[in-house]
C-alpha cells in the first residue's frame, strides 16, 4: 500500500476514478441545467422544462455519491480494507439524510 | 416558497456570478455571501436560501476538484477519512435545522460570518511554509509538487483529533447555514495540523462536495429546494467562479478581503437585526 503521492500507485488510480466521475457530474448536470433554464425562460414553465431542471438537480447532488461509491469500490480492489470501511461510512451518512429527509416529507 | 419569475431568476443568477467570482477570488466558496443575499434582500426563508447555495456549494466542489485529480494536491485520504466528520456534522445540521426557528439560524449565521471576517482579516499575509522535502509523509500525509517554487513539498499530519473535531463542526455549520464550511476548516488544518495551505484547500473543497450533500439531500427531500432557482444560482456560480480564478491572479487580494470583511461584519449586523425580532 503506497501513500499518497507516489507515482504509479493505488492513489494515482483513484485520483483518475474520482476525476472522471466528478467531471462527467458537472458536464451533465450543467447542460441539463443550462438547457432546461433556457427551455423555461423561451417557453415558460413547460414539463419538458420542469424535468430537464430536475435531472440537473439530481445528478448533481448524485455526483459526491458517485464519488463515495467508485471510492469504496477502488479501495476495495486494492485491497484496503480501512479505508474501504471508513468511506462505506461516509455512503451510509449520506445515505441516513437521503432517509431523514423521506421520513419528515411524512412526519412534519 | 418563492415564485419563479424570469426577472428573479435573471437577480438570482447574477448573485450567483458576484458570489462565486468573489468567492474564487478569496479562496472561499460563495455561500457566505449567497445566503443573505437570498434570505435578507429578497426574502426567502431561511431553509430555502439556505437549499439553494448548498446546490452551488456541491457544484463548485465537484467542478475545482475535477480539474485539480491527478495533481496530488488533493489529499485523498485525509479527505475520505475527516469526510466521515463532515457528512456526520452535515446529516445533524440538516436535521437540526429542521426544527430550529428562523431567527436562531439567523443569529448563527451572525456569528459564523463575523467569525469568517476575523479569519479572513488575520490571514491577510498567509503565505505557503516549504517543508523538508525528504521527510516521509506517512499513511495520512501527503507529496505535491509545486510549480511556483519547483519544489515537491511533503508533509505529515499532526493533531488528528482536532482536524477530525473541526471537520465536524465545519459540517454541522455547513448544512446549518448553506455554506462550505471550508473557511473554518483549512485555518486550522493549516495552522495546527501540519498541511500547507494549498493542499489543505484542495482537500477542504474535494470534501465539501460530499459535506454538502449530505445537507442538501435533506432540504431537495423535504421541497425545500426550488431546483429552477437553483439552476439559475448554479449557473451563475459556475460561471462567476471559472471568471474568477481566470482573472483573480491580477487582482489585489489584500484590499478586496479587507473589503469583503468589511461587508460580512455587515451581513452579521443585518443578520443580528433580523434574528432578534
Amino acid at each position: 500500500m503506497t501513500p499518497d503521492g507516489r507515482p504509479g500507485s493505488a492513489s494515482e488510480r483513484l485520483e483518475r476514478a474520482v476525476g472522471v466521475v466528478l467531471q462527467a457530474g458537472v458536464t451533465i448536470s450543467t447542460v441539463c441545467l443550462a438547457v432546461g433554464a433556457a427551455w423555461a425562460l423561451v417557453t415558460g414553465e413547460s414539463g419538458a422544462a420542469r424535468v430537464l431542471l430536475q435531472t440537473g438537480i439530481l445528478v448533481l447532488l448524485l455526483t459526491p455519491v458517485a464519488r463515495v461509491v467508485v471510492s469504496i469500490a477502488q479501495y476495495i480492489t486494492e485491497r484496503d480494507w480501512g479505508f474501504a470501511t471508513l468511506t462505506t461510512i461516509v455512503l451510509v451518512e449520506l445515505l441516513a439524510s437521503a432517509v431523514a429527509a423521506l421520513v419528515f416529507k411524512k412526519k412534519l | 416558497m418563492p415564485i419563479v419569475t424570469a426577472s428573479l431568476a435573471a437577480i438570482i443568477f447574477t448573485a450567483g456570478v458576484i458570489s462565486g467570482s468573489l468567492g474564487a477570488l478569496l479562496g472561499l466558496g460563495g455561500g457566505v455571501f449567497l445566503v443573505p443575499f437570498l434570505n435578507l434582500v429578497l426574502g426567502f426563508p431561511f431553509t430555502a436560501a439556505a437549499a439553494i447555495s448548498l446546490t452551488t456549494v456541491i457544484a463548485t466542489s465537484s467542478s475545482v476538484s475535477a480539474g485539480r485529480t491527478g495533481k496530488q494536491l488533493i489529499n485523498m485520504r485525509l479527505g475520505m477519512l475527516l469526510e466521515v466528520a463532515t457528512a456526520g456534522g452535515s446529516f445533524l445540521g440538516g436535521v437540526t435545522a429542521q426544527f430550529v426557528a428562523q431567527s436562531a439560524l439567523q443569529k448563527l449565521f451572525g456569528i459564523v460570518a463575523a467569525v469568517v471576517a476575523v479569519i479572513m482579516l488575520s490571514r491577510l499575509r498567509r503565505r505557503n511554509v516549504i517543508l523538508d522535502p525528504s521527510a516521509t509523509p506517512g499513511i495520512l500525509g501527503g507529496r505535491y509538487y509545486e510549480e511556483e517554487s519547483r519544489t515537491t513539498v511533503t508533509y505529515r499530519v499532526k493533531r488528528l483529533p482536532l482536524a477530525v473535531t473541526a471537520s465536524f463542526v465545519a459540517g454541522n455549520v455547513s448544512s446549518l447555514l448553506g455554506i462550505g464550511g471550508g473557511i473554518i476548516k483549512v485555518p486550522i488544518l493549516n495552522a495546527w495540523c501540519g498541511i500547507p495551505l494549498r493542499a489543505a484547500a484542495a482537500t477542504s473543497a474535494f470534501m465539501i462536495g460530499v459535506t454538502a450533500t449530505a445537507g442538501a439531500l435533506i432540504y431537495y427531500g423535504r421541497g425545500q429546494l426550488e431546483p429552477a432557482l437553483a439552476a439559475v444560482a448554479v449557473l451563475g456560480v459556475q460561471l462567476g467562479s471559472w471568471g474568477g480564478m481566470r482573472f483573480g491572479a491580477a487582482a489585489s487580494a489584500k484590499w478586496l478581503k479587507i473589503l469583503m470583511a468589511f461587508v460580512l461584519f455587515i451581513v452579521s449586523v443585518m443578520m443580528f437585526a433580523r434574528g432578534g425580532r
